[in-house]
This record gives C-alpha cells, structure tokens and sequence, in this order.
C-alpha cells in the first residue's frame, strides 16, 4: 500500500498512538494542529504535557518522490481499509537554524485521519535518510 | 541474561516462534537470520536508539524557532512551487 497526497486536515483534536513515539514511553495521545494556513506545517502537541510537540510536515511539497510503503502489520493496526484513509508526516528537527531543519524520512508518523489513529514507524529501507536537510529540499 | 553458545548452523528459539540462527562468524562479526512473525518487529538496536535521539531532538522547538520554520516554509512554496500538478 502506497501513502497518496492527502491535504493535512485543520486539527485533530485527539490523535491516538497506537504505539509511543520511540523516547516518549509515556505519550499516546497527542492533537494535530496546522502552524500556518496552508497546512504544510504542523504541530503534534501532547495531551499529557502541553510543553511536549513536535514540528510535522507532510513530505509532498518537499520530497515529492517519497512513497512510503505500509505494512499490512501497520494497516491493520491503524485500521487503515483505504489509502484515502492515510496521511503520512515527516517530524522535523530544526536544531540551530532554520537552514539546518531536517526530516526523518526513515520513521514516518502514517495517521489514520478517519479514525485519529496514528503510529510512527521504522521503515525497512535502508537508504531513507533520518536526517534529510528539509529547508533546501 | 541468558548467554548460550552456539555454532554456525545452530540456532535458539525464543518462544514459539521467532527463530535465531547464526550463518556465518568471520572475525568480529556474526551474521544471523532471524525467522520470526510478521507482527514481530526485527531491528537492528541501534537504528532504534538512533530513532529514539531524532524524535529527542526534534521535540519541543521554542515559539521563535517555530515561527522561523514557518517563514521559510512559506517563502519556500512561494518561491519554488515543487507541489505536483492533480
């Protein structure tokens, strides 16, 4: 199954992780929230400690030929029964600058936007970059 | 822990279905197979590590950083427009 372009919905108030975002055990539900209007980048922001987000971006506009390929393992547990159903996000590390922003494009976070599901996986494809310089893209 | 010893060729179950098998030892390296379930995930640890400092990095940017991003982004889609064509 291929993840398709699918525009980024203006908030999911309660997003469920199936399984925690590796380093925060402690975290599984989070709200999805656009930064600026045109929904390219997003926040995921904990419901357990509003201080802990995260910068997401969905990878089209920048690594159009990013097609990452779902596990059936993975589908069933986001309850996934169309790609229409999926919305693939990029986490973003800015470290010391803008210029130096990159994404992970190996652990993508797949969202089941219908049932505000979500689950970061470890894509098996060892030439996906976990850090792939994102402003210059 | 439990440390066993074994031989190329030989192998440890663990549970009642994964299935770990040494297939070669040259110098400090061993190769091994890992037969296992589809629902059991098999990774090398550190990659898992490595995933877990990412996502440490990228967590909580400032206000600042955040609005920063989001110039650049925009600037970038108005400037480049590398979207697909429908």
């Amino acid at each position: 199954m291929h993840t398709d372009e699918v525009v980024v919905p203006d908030e999911i108030p309660v997003l469920e992780l199936v399984e925690p975002l590796r380093g925060f055990p402690d975290h599984n539900k989070f709200a999805l929230t656009r930064v600026d209007e045109a929904g390219v980048l997003c926040a995921l922001r904990s419901l357990h400690d509003p201080d802990l987000r995260f910068l997401v971006v969905p990878p089209g506009p920048f690594f159009g030929d990013y097609t990452p390929e779902i596990d059936d393992e993975t589908a069933d547990s986001l309850g996934l029964e169309s790609v229409d159903d999926v919305l693939a996000l990029v986490v973003v590390s800015v470290g010391d600058s803008v210029e130096s922003a990159t994404a992970n494009l190996l652990a993508p976070i797949l969202v089941n936007h219908r049932m505000r599901r979500a689950t970061q996986v470890v894509l098996n494809d060892s030439t996906l970059p976990l850090r792939a310089p994102l402003v210059t893209a | 822990m439990l440390v066993l010893s074994r031989r190329v060729g030989e192998s440890v179950v663990i549970g009642d279905d994964v299935v770990v098998t040494v297939l070669d030892v040259r110098g400090d390296v061993v190769r091994v197979g890992v037969r296992a379930p589809r629902h059991v995930l098999v990774n090398r640890e550190e990659l898992l590590r490595e995933v877990a400092e990412v996502n440490q990095a990228a967590a909580s940017p400032s206000d600042a950083t955040i609005a920063g991003l989001s110039r650049a982004v925009s600037q970038r889609a108005s400037t480049t427009d590398t979207r697909p064509t429908p």
